[in-house]
């Protein structure tokens, strides 16, 4: 099968699976609510009895921005902290909800019901932990190893530069190369993921050989799917910004803007599911038996 | 800030013309300051005179050197000795001041790449009459802490002092290693930036001795005018650009190399470029053509000066720009163009016949730097016009030609004088020409503001953001390599200073400071004045004593913040419960008796509700205003009435009481924002009831990004 068309299907079950993005997305919009609420008190004690307070609907000045920083400038320490908490956090989350999307979109037709998203969740959170832990294992290897090894060339190269051209080509090639990588890791582990799922199997570490060996054997069709899909997400980030670009700085532009930037959030979380849904289609494909 | 080998002897001695040496003597002491608010002819000749012949080995990185010193006792002293910076010794080890404190701060590393460091020795240092001054040669240490092994500080021993109106001819040789590119002075292939390379004499002060200074991580330079010419050879295929006006240009009989001579009269320093690659292009900067009529008409009833006072001359604009930053070429000329139309208009004409910019060498390191005449900016290969880059970096260097160039004060010890000033400049001079610039990010070279919307500001807002940030630190008038760090010295020089005159602005009136800065300028041109210099001028100028006002916001480290602390606002009472007398008896008030009189006002309708409303404004920070100085309090109320207070902001806090018709609907101080210095703007004001729209969207704004950093974290699951 082409990857156009597990495309199309990858399209086709996530359209069928509607609420796993809801669900997703009122999951992601009440955490990030979490951590900003004492933000938010703090802004209001700062600004909602001060003139000031009329600034800050009118867009970005440095003359509240000033304020707030030299008021809060010992929060920082602090601040690191928090982000270091919540993101482990959210991890932990992302790998217990995960379980959710392939699960549910493992189920077929099966009604998606709150229930049965986190009973998904709970099921099969264990064993998508321990893929979490390998693909640190994978990225410190991959990043740790062979991006060090890739990097040399575009060091010599940069170093002997004699114009600006060749950083900047250098930087951005080096990029790509990096994220082309992570790119790679990152699919193998989905892979494994959906497996593991679908197979309902507890052998972590067998499960991820067999799936090295399986998208060894079809790996450019497996990344082309996977970078089509990754695709949809630079487009879906192109067209946010440019429309929030134009969008109106005062009146009711502010919030257009914020159902403009929870409609990206939601394709966001889309593509998520997007991603989960090709690679389910493709194992299916070339692995009738799972 | 801001730096080579030499095989100079294929060329003769050359004599100091006498000529320069009568009109020398003419020129008064450098502190005698003329009583005339514009400055004396620049073509007296200077005290001081160089002539320098130096010769680039660009296989060896090396500078050889010869330098020809006329130096004249202008004050009442006996002078036993001279001084000299030999700035390149900074480079030349781990112990020297400079890398010994960018050590402790965690910047400015050597790269200590075998060939990386760079140093400088005086080979020969004699008197006119042949003797030999070397054997007295000895490094000094004049600053605390002390770097006991710095060498960038040397003197040597006359045989007598030197008396009041004698002069002195130095015949010095020198052999430098070029440094591999630091603190703006360096190489990088065979690209060069040649700067505070050459031994250099420290200024001598009267009764003090001689202020030469270390070279330091956070300070610059301090140096006595004087007239130069200088020889520079390089190998031919290079591009050169220096200090003052190229004389001639003259080919080795070889044709292997060529040697530039260029002159400039009453500057302070020379500093030079080379590299190949160099598109050298000329403009003329028409003076007529940038400045309409109007313009001048409008200035001179401002400044109360005569068109003529104000006339700018044309001055000759030379670029030497890289290859591949040459389509910005036009962007560059018309930044520079402003800077001299507005710098001239409002502080005084530019002296000089030519302007040099340089777009730095790659890797040199060395952008965004100012010598006499000629400044380095700084571009990269895609810019975005919205940023203001480089035209900020452009006029901020070229106007270091005027605060730094032509008044020359001591950058080691009073850096805000330069550098505040400067910077204060810079954002008159950016906001007229080009309004207020956007923010610049960008990603491996490529402007993200090209796809992102980034907030647009006018530098004394940024400014301002920097100030607070330091405002108990140091305070602005700190030497500057005794800050408690590189981020005290850099914000309380630049940003903190610039935001005091940005206050001092607002609270004298923009008139009022444009004759201060042009006064002060005009009238310490070709001197070095200090800061007592500059607040007489503003004394005298505003015709009041502002002293206090660099007391508390120079002088100390001071933190600016005044507030609103409380705001009351009700109905009047018009009985008060308790027992009064009343015609000789005493008579009960009881709640329900106010209650009965409430009902029968409001039924009668006649009766007008009055309201009182009490405001507590505070001094939040030890600095506080003086002299005629007054906090304004400005009360709005629900009817859109205002009443008017005002304080002196001596004390730590005042109550005012308020009778009005209507309830208050806010209470603000200084609602002028006079004291842009001040570090809390939105205690500045209180509203009676809180209004949560801008919270609310600030808030949204702040989940959508959190939203975002989580996502972007789910790449890792």
């Amino acid at each position: 099968m082409g990857i156009i068309k597990l495309l199309a299907q990858g399209f086709g079950a996530t359209a069928r699976k509607g609420r796993i993005l809801v669900f997703l997305w009122v999951i992601h919009f009440l955490f990030s609510l979490l951590i900003v609420a004492p933000f938010y008190f703090l802004l209001d004690s700062q600004f909602s009895r001060s003139l000031m307070g009329e600034k800050l609907f009118a867009g970005t000045d440095l003359l509240w921005l000033g304020d707030l920083i030299y008021r809060f400038q010992e929060i920082p320490p602090l601040l690191g902290g928090l982000v270091i908490g919540t993101s482990v956090l959210f991890l932990l989350l992302l790998v217990f909800l995960h379980g959710g999307i392939i699960g549910r979109i493992a189920a077929g037709e099966e009604k998606i019901t709150l229930g049965n998203f986190f009973g998904d969740c709970g099921r099969y959170f264990g064993r998508l932990f321990r893929v979490f832990l390998l693909s640190l294992v994978g990225y410190l290897v991959v990043f740790g190893i062979l991006g060090r090894l890739c990097s040399i060339p575009f060091r010599l190269w940069s170093k002997g530069a004699s114009t600006e051209w060749t950083l900047l080509l250098s930087s951005s090639l080096r990029l790509l190369v990096f994220l082309l990588l992570y790119s790679v890791v990152k699919m193998v582990f989905d892979y494994v993921k959906v497996t593991l799922v679908v197979e309902n199997s507890r052998k972590t570490i067998r499960t991820t050989l067999r799936t090295i060996r399986f998208l060894g054997r079809r790996f450019f069709k497996a990344w082309a799917l996977f970078l089509l899909v990754g695709a949809l997400f630079v487009i879906a980030t192109v067209v946010y910004l440019a429309v929030a670009k134009a969008l109106p700085k005062t009146g009711i532009g502010p919030f257009v803007l914020f159902l403009w930037q929870q409609a990206y959030i939601l394709a966001r979380i889309w593509t998520v599911i997007l991603f989960f849904a090709t690679e389910y289609g493709f194992l299916k494909a070339h692995r009738p038996a799972v | 800030m801001k730096k080579k080998k030499i095989c100079t002897w294929a060329f003769g001695l050359v004599l100091l013309t006498l000529s320069y040496l009568p009109a020398a003597q003419e020129m008064p002491p450098s502190r005698e300051i003329p009583a005339t608010q514009e400055t004396p002819s620049a073509e007296k000749g200077s005290s001081l005179r160089y002539e320098i012949w130096v010769e680039l080995d660009d296989a060896g990185k090396r500078l050889a050197g010869r330098e020809e010193i006329i130096w004249r006792n202008e004050t009442g002293d006996d002078i036993p000795d001279i001084w000299f910076h030999l700035y390149w010794n900074a480079f030349k080890n781990e112990k020297s001041a400079m890398l010994e404190e960018s050590r402790a701060e965690g910047t400015l590393g050597m790269r200590a790449e075998k060939g990386g460091w760079g140093w400088i020795d005086i080979t020969r240092i004699t008197l006119a009459d042949g003797t030999d001054l070397k054997p007295t040669l000895e490094f000094m240490i004049p600053d605390e802490p002390a770097h006991p092994e710095d060498q960038t500080v040397a003197r040597v021993t006359f045989p007598a002092p030197v008396k009041p109106g004698e002069k002195v001819h130095l015949g010095l040789e020198f052999e430098s290693k070029i440094p591999r590119t630091v603190a703006r002075s360096g190489y990088y292939r065979n690209s060069y930036f040649i700067a505070q390379w050459f031994p250099k004499p420290g200024v001598y002060e009267e009764g003090r001795g001689w202020n030469c200074h270390q070279y330091h991580l956070n300070s610059e330079f301090f140096a006595d005018f004087a007239d130069f010419i200088v020889h520079i050879t390089v190998p031919a295929s290079f591009v050169v650009g220096a200090s003052g006006k190229q004389k001639s240009a003259v080919s080795a009989p070889d044709g292997k190399t060529v040697t530039y001579r260029f002159e400039q009269p009453r500057i302070h320093d020379f500093a030079w470029t080379a590299d190949p690659e160099f598109i050298k292009v000329e403009r003329d900067f028409i003076a007529s053509r940038e400045v309409a009529d109007e313009e001048y008409a409008e200035l001179a009833k401002a400044l109360d000066l005569t068109i003529e006072e104000l006339t700018l001359p044309d001055v000759k604009m030379i670029l030497l720009i890289k290859p591949e930053h040459r389509r910005q070429t036009e962007r560059h000329f018309k930044a520079l163009r402003m800077a001299l139309k507005y710098y001239g208009l409002w502080f005084g004409p530019y002296p000089y016949e030519t302007v040099t910019m340089v777009d730095p060498p790659f890797r040199t390191g060395s952008g965004g730097m100012e010598y006499p005449t000629l400044f380095t900016a700084g571009t990269g290969v895609i810019t975005d016009k919205k940023v203001h880059s480089p035209e900020g970096v452009i006029i901020h260097e070229f106007g270091h030609g005027y605060w730094y160039g032509l008044v020359a004060s001591n950058e080691f010890e009073e850096a805000w004088l330069d550098e505040g000033i400067n910077t204060y400049s810079t954002g008159r001079v950016q906001g007229e020409a080009y309004g207020p610039g956007m923010f610049s990010a960008s990603l491996f070279g490529f402007p993200l503001t090209r796809i992102i919307h980034l907030p647009r500001y006018y530098d004394l807002e940024l400014d301002r953001l920097g100030a607070i940030l330091v405002a108990e630190r140091d305070p602005i008038t700190t030497y500057s390599w005794q800050f408690i760090n590189r981020m005290s010295y850099a914000l309380n020089v630049y940003q903190r200073a610039s935001t005091c005159l940005n206050t001092l602005e607002r609270y004298l009136g923009e008139a009022t400071m444009l004759r201060v800065m042009r006064t002060f300028q005009m009238r310490f041109r070709f001197h070095h004045p200090d800061t007592q210099d500059f607040i007489d001028v503003v004394n005298e100028i505003s015709g009041q004593d502002v002293t206090w006002f660099f007391d508390e916001l120079f002088s100390t480290a001071h933190n600016f913040d005044y507030g609103v602390s409380s705001l009351r606002t009700g109905e009047k009472k018009e009985d008060d419960l308790g027992v009064f007398e009343v015609d000789g008896r005493k008579e009960e008030i009881r709640p329900e008796d106010i209650d009965q009189k409430k009902k029968e006002s409001k039924k009668e309708k006649s009766g007008r509700k009055t309201y009182v409303t009490d405001v507590t404004v505070r001094r939040f920070g030890e600095a506080r205003i003086g002299g005629d100085a007054r906090i304004r309090l400005r009360v709005v109320f629900e009817d859109g009435s205002e009443k008017t207070g005002f304080w002196d902001g001596r004390s730590r806090w005042k109550k005012f009481r308020f009778e009005s018709s209507a309830k208050a609907r806010f209470a603000e101080i200084d609602p002028d924002l006079v004291w842009l210095i001040d570090s809390c703007i939105s205690n500045n004001s209180l509203k009676a009831k809180a209004g949560r729209a801008g919270v609310v969207r600030l808030a949204s704004r702040l989940l959508f990004w959190v939203q975002n950093a989580f996502h972007y974290l789910s790449a890792l699951s």
